[in-house]
Order: C-alpha cells, then structure tokens, then sequence
C-alpha cells in the first residue's frame, strides 16, 4: 500500500498553506519556469523539466541584508536581518534537495551563517519526483535520482489523478495534514534512466590533473561569465559590500563567482589564480576535489544547468571524463 | 565541397606554413547537434573544424586575448562587422589576423539539443550575408541584399507603448537580470579593463542583484554600446534569462543611423560618431 493525495485535495492543500506562510513554486514568466512566490495556486506550473534557476535563491538569495548599523543616542546600534515568516517550497527536484544539503556543509558549519540557518529552519521542502529528464539531467551518476527522496520533506510523484505521497520528516508532518492522505494500492512510475557520468574517484583524478595544460586550452573558449556559478544549486560565493549614507549603514552580500575575472585580486592587486585556466580550474577543482576533501561529498549533483546554459558548451559531464583520462594518462 | 572543408583545407595550409599559429572557428558541441568555438592549434585540430547554420558565437572577441599572436578566425558577416570595430578602435593588429570569411546562410535558433530550423530573429532581418573584411571567403555570396522594408519593426512595436507600458514591461524584464554579465563578456564591444560596475571610485553602481541597480547596469550598458554594437544579437543570446536585450541595441542602432548615417563595423576606417566631434554639429531637438 502507498499513501496517495487526489490532485484536489493537492490543490486545496496548497491554497490553504497561502493563507499562513510563503508559497514558492515554480511558475512561467515568458519562456522561463522560474521559483517565485505566488499568490494564487492557479500561477504554479506542474508539468515542468527543472526550473531555470535553482531554488538556492531561497536560501541565498541573489542580494541580502546582513544586518543595519544606526546610530542611536550618541553611540551606534547594530540591528540584525531576521526572517520572520514560513515558507514552503513545492516542486523542488532531487537533485536540487541535494543541492541544498550540500550548501549546509559550508553555511551551516560552526560558526553558522545566521541568516542561511533561520532560512533553512522556516523552510519546508516538497518535492515533485521526475517522470522525465532532459538530456542534460546526471543526478544519478552524482549521488541523487529522479525520484530520490533523500533532503525533502515531503516527495510526491505524480500518477493518474493524484500523487503518491512520501512524507519524511517532522516538518513534512507537520505541514501536511495527515487527513488529506488516504491508503490506495497504487504502484510508482518506472524511474528515468539516465547515461552515465564516469564520477567514480574523480576527487583523486582532479588532484593529479591540476596542473595540466588541459585547463588553459579549455579556458581558451570560456568568456568568464558568471552564468555557471549563477545557475547552479551549489555555488555559494558572494561577496560583501556597505551602503551607507549618513544615518544608516546596510550592510549586504551579493552572489559572486569564482569566473569574474577580480574575484581573486587582493590589495596590492596581487592575483593568486591570474590566468583564465587557473578560474576556470577552480569551479571544478571545487566541486570535485576541494568540497569533498572538506566535507566528503561532490559539491556537482548533476542538475545540468550549467551545462544548458553555459554560451559556449564548458560541459561538466565532457570535462569528468576527460579529467578520468588526463589520470589514466599520466599513471602510464 | 561544403563551408566546413573549405575552412579545414584553408586552415590547415595556414598552421602548415605557419602563417599562424591558431585558427579560431567552430566544433561540434556535446549535445552532438549544436556548435562550439575551437581553438586549433595542430593539424589534427584543424580536422574539427565545421560550419553550418548552428555557428551562431561571435568569435571576434576572442581575438582580444591573442593581441599579440598571428590567427586565423572564421567570421560570419556580423562577426566580420565586430573585427572592423575593433580594428577602428585600435584593439588589434590587422596584420596578426587572417580572416576566413563566410558567406552567411543565416543561423537557426540555437541551444542545447535543439534542432529548431527557423532562423533567428536577427538573421530573418539581415542585410549583409557577405562579410565586410575578409582575406579568403567561403561559401557564395548572394547576387544582391534582400530588401528589407520592417527592419525596426520590433523597435516600432516598443514605441508605439505609451511610457508607462514599457516602464512596466522593462521594469519586469530587468527585474529578472542576475548580474551574471554573460551580455558583457560575450560582447566584442565591452573590453574595458575596469567597467563601470565593477568600478569602486566612483561607484557607479552598488553590488546588489536587485531591479534599481540592474536597471542601471543594463542601460549604462546599452548606451556605451551606442554607435558601436555591431548586431551580433550574442547577448541576447547568452543571456540566461531571456532578456531582450536586442531591442534596447537596436533602438540605439535606429538612433545612430538616423543621426548620423552611421553603422558600426561597416569599415575599420570610419570615425564612430561618439569618437568624434565637428564644429557644425548641433543637437537635435529632443521631442
Ligand atoms: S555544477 Fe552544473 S550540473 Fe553540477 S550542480 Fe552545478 S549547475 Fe548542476
Ligand atoms: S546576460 Fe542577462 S542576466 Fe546576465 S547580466 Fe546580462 S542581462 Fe543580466
Ligand atoms: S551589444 Fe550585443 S549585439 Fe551589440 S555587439 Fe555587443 S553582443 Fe553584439
């Protein structure tokens, strides 16, 4: 037996979850499927690939406030953002759940990031399994699958007239009323299979290609957006600067990129990683060796997003199988 | 012999003898359809060369990180407009560069995995399917230029809003901007070492990723593009969340021809009309 969940009552519920906290959900704005906030269930979209932009922004939004600095009775006051409200998200995928466990390593090692903490803890995660994948889609060869249930809260995979639902955690308990549930005898559709992307022991091949000239000839095409860093579910640089004017300083961070052509300069202008080869080998070296030496997991969990959308084909799943190459190679 | 074995025969007799040391053009891409920029440096390279209506990167800008090297590169008629531009702005050496020309079939709507047949927005209004500098041309040139009576007509369209339509619509467009400065970095015209938005003293704009400052980081951008965009459209393409990016050029574009007969990249020779200044200019009214 499985636990199912009529299309109606899934409408209702989600209706209902708008009148206490934030519903984010996927939507189309022109020609994108983008995460936004909605305000009426009509605007969420169901039957969706993968959204263009991952749900990190949730998380760590594009632009935040860090805190405010006034000035008070003589002396000075520093006023912390906080995040009142709840917030769930529907139709998160799972490679992006994974994506978001992964981004706990870094914000949620000790000292904590506050602000990531108090998103993470009022957020309630429900997942939509995948019934199809794109031909950029690798979650299974990164740890994940389509219809993974691993870091939500709740998944739902869609069959006739509903959806089986897998309720996970205490959060997933809480939000969904256990009454909109019934028992039904319903099997799961067959998972997707996908190609595989030869990630096994990449971590040790990585170290023994760092300095191979494969990393300039590939920088030769690369244009140093930051297209990929933005897209992806993992990235998390950002950088942190002051507005002030004369009563108030805010003070904010804002994504960056280890592809920006300044991210490394220092005073003095000294740049530890000058060349295009040196940049571009770091958005991979951390994914695949550096992020997994520290927290020993691939920070890569095969959303292909970067792969779809990067201007001139840098395609992480070419770049692992070179890389196994490079390794092979120069073991001989 | 079709366009990709014309470039690979031309190619290889260039690295053989040595007249350059790289040939800039296209490969397949990974999704086995679509094409990628190349870098051939051997012989063996040469042998990846292809051309067809997936070629849409503009690989003039590439030529900015080989200032100083001899090379080859494969130009289509809106790319050969940027080589001009950055030859009138003195950002290279003609005699480094040996042009491969190709006479343009126009580009198909392109991305990943798609096979789409329908030619780009930019392409169905083309009026130049000859490049404009060239040492060696492939393909064959048309016998004239379509006449293309709409050419602004996406332009006219915005225009004919009132301002408060296309505040909203411009307001929501930029809203959705991520700062990623694909649009930049792929353009042939944005070279500067320091943009202003990344410029600190003065600051012209602060970090945040939010619609006030990316508002003024793409239309700071369109204007320093005035005059001087040369209608490769590659912004608008790369740009990963479809922001049109075409009309903002395009509106200047109209401007600029209107004022000043004046299209960017149609030679190496003449003065762009925001580099020069006469003595009997006077400004138009603005109405
Ligand atoms: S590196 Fe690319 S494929 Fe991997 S998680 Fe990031 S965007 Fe997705
Ligand atoms: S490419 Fe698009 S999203 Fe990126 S900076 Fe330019 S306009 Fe903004
Ligand atoms: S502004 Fe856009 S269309 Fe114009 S030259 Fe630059 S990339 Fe090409």
């Amino acid at each position: 037996m499985t636990q199912f969940i009529s299309k109606k009552d899934l409408l209702s519920w989600l209706s209902q979850l708008l009148e206490d906290r934030y519903l984010v959900a996927p939507t189309k704005v022109d020609e994108l499927t983008l995460f936004r906030q909605v305000d009426r269930v009509d605007d969420i979209v169901f039957d969706f690939d993968n959204t263009t932009l991952s749900p990190k922004e949730w998380f760590f939004p594009p632009s935040e406030t860090l805190f405010y600095v006034e000035r008070k009775d003589g002396g000075v006051e520093l006023i912390p953002a906080t995040i009142e409200r709840e917030t769930a998200i529907f139709g998160i995928r799972p490679c992006d759940a994974r994506g978001m466990a992964m981004n706990d390593y870094p914000f949620l090692a000790e000292p904590a990031d506050a602000l990531y903490r108090q998103h993470r803890d009022k957020t309630t995660l429900v997942g939509l399994a995948c019934l199809t994948t794109r031909p950029e889609c690798f979650c299974t060869s990164m740890g994940s699958g389509p219809h993974d249930p691993a870091n939500l809260d709740i998944l739902l995979t869609e069959v006739a007239d509903g959806y089986i639902v897998q309720v996970l955690t205490d959060k997933g308990k809480a939000l969904l009323p256990d009454k909109l549930i019934t028992a039904a005898d319903v099997s799961p559709p067959p998972v997707p299979a996908l190609s595989d992307v030869p990630s096994g022991d990449i971590s040790e091949k990585m170290r023994r290609a760092f300095d191979d000239p494969f990393w300039d000839r590939l920088a030769d095409r690369c244009i140093h957006c930051n297209i990929c860093s933005y897209v992806c579910p993992t990235c998390y640089c950002f950088d942190v600067r002051d507005y002030t004017d004369k009563e108030r300083i805010e003070r904010v961070r804002s994504w960056e990129s280890c592809q920006s052509p300044g991210f490394t300069r220092i005073a003095g202008g000294y740049d530890p990683r000058p060349t295009k080869g040196s940049r571009l080998r770091q958005r991979f070296a951390h994914k695949l060796l550096y992020f997994p030496e520290q927290f020993g997991a691939l920070a890569c969990v095969g959303c292909g997003r970067c792969v779809r959308a990067c201007p001139v084909n840098i395609d992480i799943r070419e770049i692992i199988q070179d890389v196994q190459q490079l390794g092979v190679k120069s073991e001989a | 012999m079709d366009l990709g074995e014309q470039i690979r025969n031309k190619a290889k007799e260039l690295i053989e003898i040595e007249t350059v040391d790289c040939v800039i053009g296209y490969e397949r891409a990974t999704d086995g359809v679509g094409a990628r920029p190349l870098f051939a440096y051997k012989p063996e390279e040469v042998d990846r060369l292809i051309f067809d209506q997936t070629c849409t990167h503009n690989l003039a800008k590439y030529l900015l990180n080989r200032k100083d090297k001899a090379t080859a590169i494969v130009v289509k008629p809106c790319d050969s407009r940027a080589i001009n531009l950055l030859l009138n702005e003195s950002q290279i050496q003609r005699d480094k560069l040996f042009i491969i020309g190709v006479a343009c079939p126009g580009i198909t709507k392109t991305g990943l995995n798609n096979t789409s047949e329908e030619l780009q927005a930019a392409c169905q209004i083309c009026q130049q399917h000859t490049p404009v500098i060239y040492d060696f041309l492939v393909g064959e040139p048309p016998a004239s230029e379509p006449d293309i009576a709409e050419a602004y007509a996406d332009v006219a369209a915005m225009e004919g809003q009132s301002a408060e339509e296309r505040r909203a619509f411009w307001e929501e467009q930029f809203s959705r901007c991520i700062r990623c400065y694909a649009c930049r970095q792929v353009c042939p015209g944005c070279y500067c070492t320091e943009c202003f938005v990344e410029r600190l003293d003065p600051l012209w704009v602060g970090i945040r990723i939010a619609p006030e400052e990316n508002e003024v980081w793409n239309t700071i951008r369109a204007f320093h593009l005035a005059g001087r965009c040369i209608a490769c459209n590659e912004c608008e393409r790369v740009c990963p969340v479809n922001i049109p990016l075409s009309l903002l050029n395009r509106k200047l574009e109209e401007e600029v021809r209107e004022l000043f007969n004046f299209q960017a990249g149609m030679d190496a020779e003449t003065p762009a009309p925001f580099a020069t200044y006469k003595k009997e200019e006077v400004f138009p009214e603005i109405g």
